[in-house]
């Protein structure tokens, strides 16, 4: 307070001084009105001329106003705060409100930029400057539960790899759901073809983007409003703007955050103790079943058993004999392990961030560095990353602007295989929890031996301490763009964008964490390490993409705004690849590059596109009121067919702003009403390949020769098909803005109605083309659904309470595939088919035999239907859907489907004082899994060496104790078959982020820093989901289907996410 | 400013016009059917891949494969009855609904392909025939692909009847517009291509081309396919025309005996015998064209029609890895078996009989083994058997010629009784005189008993549906069999064509 007096002081004292001037030197500060804070860079102009200042760090300005102004009114601007025209006086103290009339609010588009009052598409918006009060580690991860129909997977828990995000739904079968991703108007390659098994094998959009970066994110939703990217636009189009610098003092902000995190779930299985309960149950049960005929009783001890078996001295059957020590008081020489416990930790982070932007009415600037280091929660996972930005624009002269961005990144991920079908985390869930205590944690490691009851997994922790999976990527996006204004009104704007990503990922595995004790050997023989073998792939990702485009801007008469933009565009995607591993093995135990295999075997591949793409787009408003939008693109693509080279994606969309009609002023109570409706052709160019049309040659050798040997042959391996094109969706969208009671309650829902025609599908085709099938463009999905999104100032005044809430519906349903073709069962790898493409259900609806009860003897003197012959009281009893007396395939219905029904996300925040709260909870629900987890973990047949969750503690036992229902008897022999045993609710809900923010401005009094922040975050911290025997219902690490035309990406072993406690701070110089 | 203004629009007006080209791109790393066929090893490498159609794709049946599943195993040879329904048991058991079968499937999906590939690379040569480089290479390499094409025809003919012609690769609009033609119509195509291939294939190869097609090759097959038209009808459009082409068949078959230089082997186990390889004069003598196998190669060309008809449980009880051998045993029938007179050395050659026994019991029914050593089993892939068959032997020549003459053709009964018994000498048996057309025949089944030949055989004997009949009510004990028409002499065609075009094909009639 003192300071504030002392401000006002110095600035009417140098008023005092200049007022002899002839110009007018007017004097003031401009402050945020919750906080009291003097506001940087507030724009101070006086329209009509062009005189103007801005303030400085302390919110203060001085400036020279001509006589002939001194009674105009001035503009007083800054972003997120409400402009306000003010008549100036000397010492003016203006107090800022935080932006309320969002619709005022200028967001991008694609190729341009508009009010979002004016915007007539569906356009959902994300104000990123907020991401530096939050702890962010991916751009994808701050989009998780913040807009409407943009439904945001977190499908790994490994730091630093690439999320799945789907904008309404999914409407390809083949051909990716990813969007396409736009950063500052550079568009990157889609790259969603290698969703087989969830992960991006040759690298996401996102990958490297610093978050810190990002001044905002526009998703654009509906047909009309992506259509001008054409055919690539059907799965949503994602616009991402950096900051750049704005005119003023140079603004220096650095960020810190530090904290760990950990395991936000853990999957309880079997202990000790339960493990022996079960593993005895189940010997016991094989040990009679075999040589019950022979007298075997439960009851019988080792010596007897060995007669039975066949056995002399002291030789061990596992399979029929239990292991002595388990019934020993304290179980001597035994250890017990937990796991998940014994491979996790607490995981450190840390993340430093400088950027320093401002400018002069000549350069304008943003430069950042950021330095980021999170080692997961898992032993031997972590990430690095080292990114840097500049973003540079000069005016040349008025008319003329050059700008340059660029961003060189780099990351290190470690991963020696922690997710998916075997690997690291899924052997902690199933190895044996009992183990020889004279191992430690490293069972089955190097000389260690495994226990005789164990199973044969080598010790997750010795492969996570011994193998390497490393990822290093090498990325640099770079845009050099002009801006000329021809005449006034028109721009011609060109740009050159170049993205480069180079990754090379390296594995190394030894003998020591393979096969089993006796077949590593340690002795000076040649083989000891053939075991051992290694990796090195790489890739170089290049985009090139040349833009040019025309825009004119012009209101006539004050009534008519027109936009008019035209533009060309051409688009090089390339990706060259080499695969190296090694063959037969090591020479060397310490050298762990190739150069120490055996023998390596390589290969390098290269593919490329071409996209060259013209497009326009009208835009026109008559009063602001009523509004159009028109737009078309003309894609040439060279991954289509020849017969389909350009496609056209047209594309209108009508606004109506109710609120500026006379008969709405007296409808006070409503502030905003805006009504859209749009259509528009979209396309999705997600072929298999750059080359699907083509006839490509394959390998078809023969054998010849006086001594058979063999010859090369080759010959077409595809069906060409020269008609080949994009997939296309039509989307219909309604839907309206509002804000009622001056803005305090602001929102917007919508309607839209999709349908994707021409499917990239495997067709059949008469055999005297030379193929069974070929790919063509046939089949159809529709996405149906609706958006809500809602922001309530519940508080206004020194306590603010803002609560945002978004929430989406979505369906999907087959609509036709091949004539003829009424469903299609997606070919499994697991030979348990559980997905099935049925016209009329939604998109990969699951397809399973329902179970529906424990057979009792009654059924089984019934006869009541089984699975094989080997089902016996206690076993699950399966619906018998055809009636037909027995359990087969034919028996399988559907009972789910994977995408979820609802999916919502909830913002609230607080101020009050120095202080700010924010707390983030987001869910979904009416969607399902089914788990290749569970059927790992929960199946029937099992052996009693692999671990089970603790809920079979509750198992079936008896007729008269049949536990908690869900599980049968541990001992069964019938084998299994895909049921409901493991298919789970995928409904979750989970406070993402709890943030709580102080501003330390309020100590540190000194005016050299502009501004400080002091913040806690807790992520993922609380939460809730019925994904009972799984770590993460989002979770997508492995391959499901066999036949890549219908990806399915199941969870085998996928890590919880990480729960993470950071302090960080924000300071502004 | 201005000139700012003109550098920029003469960029966008550039850029704008000149990259339309780009959109053509070609695959990087994979040829196209539009950049290769450059040089003459692209087109070597072409033909190449019209023989790999022989034996199709890697760990998939080929054309030995077929003969066994659908002759075989149709014929009164094999008695093929299963425990658990399996694939063969509807071949074998005359069931009407196996338009769905995978061995129907295949044989049309394979020879379809074979025949695309060969129209692939006859289209190429009219196309860049130049690149070739040598009128006679580009000369030979249309006959074989002719030859080849012929060869895939003649396969279908026999199991389907009426096809869809194809000469030049088809894109899937016209394919959908491409009918079956009448089975007298496709052999016209058959014989043209025939003829071109008699004309210009050499009579032999030297070193590394040995084993592509000859001259004798396309005569014998040239014969085969006089003697198949010259079958009776059964009132079906199937292979048989009653042609009575027995006259046009014969100088194709003196001419291989003249002049071809293949010799009868004395000794009948020999001839398939995995050191007696390659058909050449220094090689296999009595092999005339076969499809070839080795063991070892990467991408696998190994054979899979070795054990074919032999049952896994076999190479369980020699522990013999690699899960070797049908599913289930598939016997020889017992009226094969008590054909054989006393002292036949085909019988022990051909048929396994001794018995084995594995964990779950002792199989005693007999099986084809001709194939079969097990000293050879492959060590990594049970689809890898490296063992040629011999598509055309040289004995089979010998005892068409007889049975032409027998239909009337020039030539004696002496010329008659000196095949059979020349080939009954083989065999260890005493010589018969006065050969008929039935004893022919029966020597036949004997001779080429597992070499695919005994449905076609039956077919081209005209007594088919009685020989069949017969065999099934003294073979059929468990009543499994239906009873053989005149509709099954030839297969349905495949419900996938029938899908893949709704109305273009009508299905064969009794199927």
């Amino acid at each position: 307070m003192k300071k504030y007096i002392i401000l006002l002081l110095t600035t009417s004292l140098a008023y005092s001084v200049s007022m002899f001037a002839q110009d007018h030197p007017i004097k003031g500060q401009i402050l945020d009105d919750s906080t009291g804070q003097g506001l940087p860079n507030v724009s101070i102009t006086i329209p009509g001329t062009d005189k103007g200042s801005n303030t400085d760090e302390t919110g203060h300005f001085s400036m020279l106003v001509p006589e002939s102004s001194l009674k105009k009114q001035f503009r007083i601007s800054s972003v997120g705060y409400a402009t306000q025209m003010v008549a100036l006086r000397p010492d003016v103290i203006i107090r800022l409100k935080k932006e309320t009339k969002t619709l005022d609010d200028v967001i991008v588009i694609g190729y341009g930029a508009q009010k979002k009052k004016n915007i007539t598409g569906a356009v959902s918006s994300f104000d990123a400057r907020k991401l530096e009060e939050r702890p962010i580690a991916r751009v994808d991860q701050a989009l998780v539960g913040q807009l409407a129909g943009v439904t945001v997977k977190q499908t790994t828990g490994i730091p630093g790899k690439a999320f799945s995000i789907q904008v309404r739904g999914t409407g390809s079968i083949s051909g990716g759901n990813e969007p396409l991703y736009v950063i500052d108007g550079f568009p990157l390659s889609v790259n969603s073809s290698n969703t087989g098994n969830g992960t991006f094998t040759t690298g996401n959009p996102l990958d490297n983007i610093n978050p810190n970066d990002i001044e905002s994110i526009e998703v654009l939703k509906d047909a009309a409003a992506a259509a001008i990217y054409g055919s690539r636009a059907s799965n949503g189009v994602v616009l991402i703007t950096t900051k750049r610098g704005q005119t003023g003092k140079a603004k220096i902000s650095f960020n810190v955050y530090g904290g760990y995190n950990q395991a936000s779930k853990k999957l309880k299985m079997l202990d000790g103790n339960q493990w022996i309960d079960r593993a005895t149950e189940m010997i016991n049960a094989a040990y009679v079943l075999k040589y019950g005929a022979a007298g075997a009783t439960a009851n019988d001890d080792d010596a007897t058993r060995r007669t039975k078996i066949g056995l002399t001295g002291t030789q061990i059957n596992t399979a029929y004999m239990l292991d002595p020590r388990w019934a020993m008081p304290g179980h001597p020489g035994l250890a017990y392990h937990d796991w998940q416990d014994v491979i996790e930790r607490k995981g450190q982070m840390q993340n430093y961030e400088l950027s320093a932007s401002g400018g002069t009415d000549a350069v304008r600037y943003y430069i950042a560095g950021n330095y980021a280091n999170q080692d997961g929660f898992v032993t031997g996972v972590g990430y690095k990353s080292y990114s840097a930005r500049a973003n540079v624009e000069v005016n040349l002269s008025k008319k003329i602007k050059l700008g340059l961005n660029v961003a060189p990144t780099y990351s290190v991920t470690q991963d020696p295989g922690v997710e998916g079908k075997d690997n690291i985390f899924h052997q902690a869930l199933s190895m044996t929890p009992v183990q020889e205590d004279t191992v430690g944690n490293l069972p089955n490691i190097g000389k260690n031996a495994q226990y005789a009851w164990s199973n044969t997994t080598n010790a997750p922790l010795g492969k996570l301490l011994n193998n390497i999976g490393t990822t290093k990527r090498f990325r640099t996006l770079a845009t050099v763009f002009g801006d000329v204004e021809i005449i006034k009104g028109l721009n011609l704007r060109s740009s050159v964008n170049f993205d480069n990503t180079d990754n090379a990922a390296s594995t190394y595995v030894p003998y020591i964490t393979t096969g089993t004790q006796a077949s590593r050997t340690f002795t000076g023989s040649n083989n000891l390490l053939s075991a051992t073998s290694g990796t090195y792939n790489s890739y170089r990702r290049q985009t090139f993409v040349n833009e040019n485009t025309l825009t004119y801007n012009k209101v006539f008469n004050k009534i008519h705004s027109l936009n008019v933009l035209i533009g060309q565009s051409y688009n090089l995607d390339r990706l060259d690849r080499t695969q190296l591993s090694s063959s037969g093995g090591y020479t060397s135990s310490v050298i762990q590059t190739l150069n120490a295999a055996a023998a390596v075997t390589g290969n390098t591949q290269s593919n490329q596109s071409v996209l060259l793409s013209y497009f326009s787009r009208l835009q026109y408003g008559f009063k602001d009121k009523y509004l159009l939008s028109a737009s078309l693109r003309s894609d040439g693509s060279s991954r289509f067919g020849a017969n389909n080279q350009y496609g056209v994606f047209p594309s209108a969309s009508l606004g109506w702003r109710i609120i500026e009609e006379n008969f709405m002023k007296h409808i006070t109570v409503l502030s905003d009403l805006k009504l859209r409706v749009s259509y528009g052709v979209n396309g999705n160019n997600n072929l298999p390949n750059d080359y699907a049309s083509i006839a490509t040659l394959g390998s078809a050798g023969y054998v010849l020769g006086a001594t058979p040997a063999a010859v090369i042959g080759q010959a077409p391996n595809v069906l060409a098909n020269p008609s080949l094109q994009w997939e296309k969706s039509q989307t219909w969208d309604g839907g309206f803005d509002f804000g009622f009671l001056n803005n305090r309650i602001t929102g917007s829902f919508d309607y839209y109605n999709k349908l994707n025609t021409k499917l990239l599908l495997n067709v059949q085709v008469p055999e005297v083309t030379g193929f069974q099938t070929y790919l063509n463009n046939i089949g159809s999905v529709r996405n149906i659904g609706e958006e809500l999104e809602l922001t309530t100032r519940n508080m206004v005044g020194k306590f603010q309470w803002t609560t945002t809430i978004n929430v989406s519906h979505n369906t999907n349903k087959i609509v036709s595939l091949a004539p003829g073709q009424t469903q299609i069962i997606v070919p499994n790898g697991f030979e348990v088919a559980d997905q099935i493409l049925r016209v009329g259900q939604p998109l990969n609806s699951i397809y399973v035999v329902k179970q529906i009860g424990f057979l009792t003897q009654d059924d089984i003197t019934k006869k009541v239907a089984t699975y094989g012959s080997g089902e016996t009281v206690g076993d699950p009893k399966y619906l018998d859907l055809n009636g037909d007396g027995v359990i087969t395939e034919a028996d399988k219905q559907i009972v789910g489907h994977p995408n979820p029904d609802y999916t919502y996300g909830i913002t609230n925040t607080f101020r009050y004082k120095g202080f700010d709260l924010n707390i983030l909870v987001q869910g979904q629900s009416g969607g399902s899994i089914y788990s290749l987890l569970g059927r790992a973990i929960t199946r029937t047949g099992q052996g009693f060496t692999d671990n089970a969750p603790e809920a079979y503690t509750q198992r079936w036992k008896s007729p008269t104790d049949q536990g908690a229902g869900r599980f049968s008897k541990a001992y069964s022999t019938f084998g299994f078959v895909a049921n409901t045993d493991w298919l789970y609710s995928s409904d979750y809900i989970r406070v993402r982020d709890i943030t709580l923010g102080y501003n330390l401005k309020n100590i540190f009094k000194t005016p050299v820093i502009n501004g400080a922040r002091i913040y806690f975050t807790l992520e993922n911290f609380f939460g809730h989901d019925k994904y009972y025997n799984g770590l993460n219902p989002e979770s997508a690490n492995t391959t499901v289907s066999s036949n890549s035309s219908y990806p399915e990406a199941g969870d085998y072993g996928g890590l919880p996410l990480a729960k993470s406690l950071i302090i960080g701070l924000n300071i502004t110089f | 400013m201005k000139k700012i203004f003109f550098i920029i629009t003469m960029a966008f007006v550039v850029l704008a016009s000149s990259c339309s080209k780009d959109l053509n791109q070609v695959p990087i790393s994979s040829g196209t059917t539009e950049t290769f066929y450059k040089t003459p090893s692209d087109f070597i490498q072409g033909i190449n891949a019209v023989y790999n159609g022989l034996r199709g794709a890697t760990n998939s049946p080929g054309y030995p494969d077929r003969l066994l599943n659908l002759s075989e195993i149709r014929s009164d040879n094999i008695y093929g009855v299963s425990v658990t329904v399996r694939d063969w048991d509807p071949i074998n058991n005359f069931s009407p609904g196996i338009a769905a079968n995978t061995y129907v499937e295949e044989a049309w999906s394979t020879d379809f392909n074979g025949i695309f590939r060969a129209n692939t690379l006859l289209d190429q040569l009219k196309k860049n025939g130049a690149n070739v480089n040598s009128t006679a290479l580009a000369t030979r390499l249309q006959a074989e692909a002719s030859f080849l094409r012929a060869f895939f025809y003649f396969d279908l003919i026999r199991y389907y009847g009426k096809l869809p012609i194809i000469d030049h690769p088809v894109t899937a609009p016209e394919a959908v517009a491409i009918p079956l033609s009448a089975v007298t119509d496709v052999y016209k195509f058959i014989i043209t291509d025939l003829q071109y291939a008699i004309a210009n294939l050499p009579t032999s190869y030297t070193g590394v081309d040995i084993g592509r097609a000859t001259k004798y090759a396309a005569e014998a097959t040239l014969a085969l396919v006089y003697m198949t038209r010259s079958g009776p009808t059964y009132n079906i459009e199937g292979p048989g025309l009653a042609l009575n082409e027995w006259s046009m068949a014969l100088p194709l078959l003196q001419d291989i005996i003249t002049n071809g230089g293949f010799v009868f082997n004395p000794n009948y186990a020999n001839i398939f015998s995995y050191s007696n390889q390659s058909p050449s004069a220094a090689g296999n003598k009595e092999a005339i064209f076969d499809v070839m196998y080795i063991s070892g190669a990467s991408p696998a060309l190994g054979a899979t029609y070795v054990w074919g008809l032999a049952p896994n449980t076999y190479f369980t009880s020699l522990n013999i890895p690699n899960s070797n051998g049908s599913l289930e045993i598939i016997p020889v029938s017992s009226n094969l078996i008590n054909s054989y007179e006393p002292g036949d050395l085909r019988k022990a050659a051909t048929v396994y009989t001794a018995g084995y026994t594995t964990a779950a019991g002792t199989e005693t029914r007999p099986f084809f083994k001709k194939y079969l050593d097990v000293t050879k089993a492959p060590a990594a892939s049970r689809f890898d058997w490296g063992e040629n068959f011999i598509a055309i032997r040289y004995t089979d020549i010998l005892m068409l010629k007889a049975e032409c003459i027998l239909h009337g053709t020039p030539g004696t009964q002496i010329d008659v009784d000196g095949i059979v018994n020349q080939v009954r000498n083989r065999a260890g048996l005493t010589p018969l005189a006065n050969v008929t057309l039935a004893q022919l025949f029966d020597e036949r089944r004997k001779e080429f008993a597992d070499e695919g030949s005994r449905w076609f055989d039956l077919q081209r004997s005209g007594n088919l549906i009685t020989i069949m009949n017969n065999w099934i009510n003294s073979e059929d004990t468990q009543k499994r069999i239906n009873a053989v028409t005149a509709n099954y002499i030839i297969y349905p065609v495949p419900q996938t064509q029938l899908d893949a075009a709704p109305g273009l094909y009508k299905q064969n009639t009794g199927y």
